[in-house]
């Protein structure tokens, strides 16, 4: 019963107009920079993050959280019209979705990519709402060891998930870390690596190192080569799958919402691997696996469900234990605590509003892009003819503005310069930038987790192995980074990622 | 060079860096941590992870890591330095010359000098772009952004 009156109060809450405008807003945003390529949903969300400053925190949440999802609609209508992904989880869509436009498809490709995308979005939230509240009594019973041990195995998953080199995703996470320790030490007071710089007794802010890491840096990277759009000249019509295509979709549908939504869970997972994995899948399961990547609808259907069930996996760790299981995740963490709210267990407790809110909003959310994406595909495809030697200028006068509205001061532009150059280097030597960011927003916790177990265990390192729960997640996390360690294995994985990078 | 040697000498001095800071801010004892330990912690493992990182550029791989210049071969890379030096001109004159100045000249110069845009199109576009910018922060959210010598 309680989960229908969770439910309701979380629908009443999902359609007040404000939240109701706010999430349109928010899906709308989220279709545009799926849309135009160049700019993503992590970048954009870092410039929205002082806009969301003023309005209530239920209300950021809800847009910030809709231009996530709503950006794994729009980045598949570029994929399979131009054969350029708008988002990195849609790069696998171009494989058999551009084919599909070339031999006169492109109408029901789009259609299943909308409609799949519908299908897996409903029953990830569906899945949310269910798995969150029994892991909120799990995860009420931890304590600061449980805490740290579960966040460093979530770091190491995130690292041994890591598209390209692990050892460097550990790299970055590392510098993240020390990124986060910048500020006043919130324990003792003491001003730490701030220069005498008085901005930077704050920290450095969590939008003006975004901006720089995933916004800056990819325009640095975009100027250098000219971006050549060759725009599909037929008219998009029949959005409508035909029966048969029906008929080939449903399952690899119903597949790949199963395999984005797990892999969502897991930290470092996110949309892109859940792409990834269910084409595979897809590959591997399929009677005619010669067909894919000819233009076979199963290919376009599986891996647009599973990032649409990844974006929504992806708030379940958020959502219960306070811990972001990705780039996008950490930035609605940082909007969250800018309004005074800690999230973990205690949320649904003490915000249910804001927690079965939000989930409503993205049943709502789901409908609006819908109706956005199918009627009005046109529009979208117009809005590629938009050059990007007009965007780029724009974007980074964008970021601009952004960073400096944040504490009216023209040291945020500088951070976010800085990282912008930072990021740009760390691309071009194959350093992720999403693990960084991501141990940045951790390190708060982390190190609080870690000062209070020692003074909980008169300073012993042993009470991270004397409880179970966080002797458990430290074994696991041992184990993997041991396992990396093994050739066999180690080569297993790298055939994955090459697997991956050659699709791409 | 190779890319990832250069790369993990880089991180190696942020790493020590690193430690060098903490060990000023005090590590305290396991018992009252202070401010530098978890810095600490983290500094002996980016150092670690760089001492790696450079070892292993020393080891023959199937593929080898890219040469350094291989990185900037084939790509206009004096279009990023151009726009980064644009960037660092608008922080620098951001305070004295005002927001929109600054912006409008920042805008110009892309789309006229980088972009080779024509004249019209290179201050059509910023004047738009700036007017929009300026009914949405100074007459809807009554923002304050910096005004400039012009008094705008």
């Amino acid at each position: 019963m309680d989960f229908f009156s969770n439910f309701i109060a979380g629908f009443a809450v999902a359609l007040q107009p404000i939240n109701l405008a706010f999430c349109f807003l928010g899906v709308f945003i989220g279709t545009l920079i799926g849309v135009l390529p160049g700019i993503g949903p992590v970048g954009t969300m870092a410039i929205l993050l002082p806009v969301t400053y003023g309005i209530p925190p239920t209300t950021a949440i809800i847009m910030l959280a809709g231009i996530y999802y709503g950006a794994q609609y729009g980045g598949s209508t570029t994929s399979i019209l131009v054969n350029i992904p708008g988002e990195a989880a849609s790069v696998i869509t171009c494989l058999d979705g551009y084919q599909m436009a070339l031999k006169g498809r492109a109408g029901p490709a789009l259609g299943i990519a909308a409609f799949g995308s519908f299908i897996a979005g409903t029953i990830g939230v569906i899945g949310l709402q269910l798995m969150a509240p029994p892991l909120v009594s799990v995860a009420l019973r931890f304590g600061p060891p449980e805490y740290f041990s579960l966040m460093l195995l979530g770091f190491v998953i995130l690292t041994y998930l890591a598209q390209k080199s692990m050892i460097k995703a550990l790299m970055t996470a590392g510098v993240g870390v020390v990124l986060g320790t910048i500020g006043l030490d919130t324990m003792t007071g003491m001003p730490r690596f701030t220069f005498n710089i008085p901005e930077l007794l704050d920290g450095v802010g969590l939008a003006p190192l975004a901006m720089g890491l995933f916004g800056i840096s990819e325009i640095l990277l975009n100027v250098e080569k000219k971006i050549k759009l060759e725009l599909l000249t037929t008219k998009v019509r029949n959005l409508f799958p035909n029966l048969e295509d029906w008929r080939r979709s449903i399952w690899a549908i119903l597949r790949g919402t199963g395999s984005g939504f797990f892999l969502g869970i897991l930290p470092g997972g996110g949309a892109v691997l859940g792409s990834f994995v269910s084409y595979a899948l897809e590959k591997r399961v399929s009677r005619h696996p010669e067909e894919f990547g000819k233009g076979a609808i199963e290919g376009v259907a599986a891996p647009e469900s599973a990032n649409n069930a990844a974006a929504q996996g992806a708030f379940i760790p958020l959502l219960t234990l306070g811990i972001p299981a990705n780039v996008v995740m950490a930035i609605l963490l940082g909007a969250l605590m800018i309004h005074n709210i800690t999230p973990g267990p205690m949320l649904v407790k003490e915000h249910p509003q804001l927690f079965w809110g939000v989930i409503s909003s993205m049943y709502l959310g789901n409908i609006m892009l819908l109706v956005l994406n199918l009627p009005l595909i046109g529009l979208w495809v117009q809005l590629l003819r938009v050059p990007y030697s007009l965007l780029f200028p724009l974007i980074l006068f964008i970021c601009l503005i952004g960073a400096y509205v944040i504490n009216n001061s023209a040291v945020d532009v500088a951070i976010m310069f800085i990282f912008g150059v930072l990021g740009y280097f760390m691309r071009k030597f194959d350093y992720e930038p999403a693990p960084m960011v991501l141990a940045y927003v951790l390190t708060p916790l982390l190190e609080n987790a870690l000062r209070q177990s020692l003074i909980l265990s008169d300073g012993s390192f042993a009470i991270f192995m004397s409880r179970p729960i966080s002797a458990g997640c430290l074994i696991i996390a041992a184990a993997l980074l041991f396992s990396s360690l093994l050739p066999m294995i180690r080569k297993k994985r790298e055939t994955l990622v090459a697997e991956a990078e050659k699709d791409d | 060079m190779n890319t990832d040697r250069v790369s993990s000498l880089f991180w190696l001095a942020v790493g020590l860096a690193t430690l060098y800071g903490s060990v000023q801010l005090g590590l305290g004892t396991l018992r009252e941590p202070g401010s530098g330990l978890f810095p600490f912690l983290a500094g002996v493992f980016i150092s670690l992870v760089a001492l790696i990182i450079f070892l292993k550029s020393f080891i023959r791989w199937r593929a080898l890591p890219l040469d350094l210049k291989a990185h900037w071969t084939g790509v206009n890379w004096h279009r990023s330095l151009i726009i980064c030096f644009l960037i660092l001109g608008f922080i620098l004159f951001l305070e004295g010359l005002g927001f929109f100045v600054t912006s409008f000249l920042l805008l110009f110069l892309i789309f006229r000098y980088v972009e080779r845009l024509s004249w019209g199109n290179s201050i059509i576009i910023p004047v738009l772009t700036l007017g929009l910018t300026y009914l949405l922060f100074n007459v809807l959210l009554k923002s304050t952004l910096p005004k400039g010598i012009f008094g705008i």
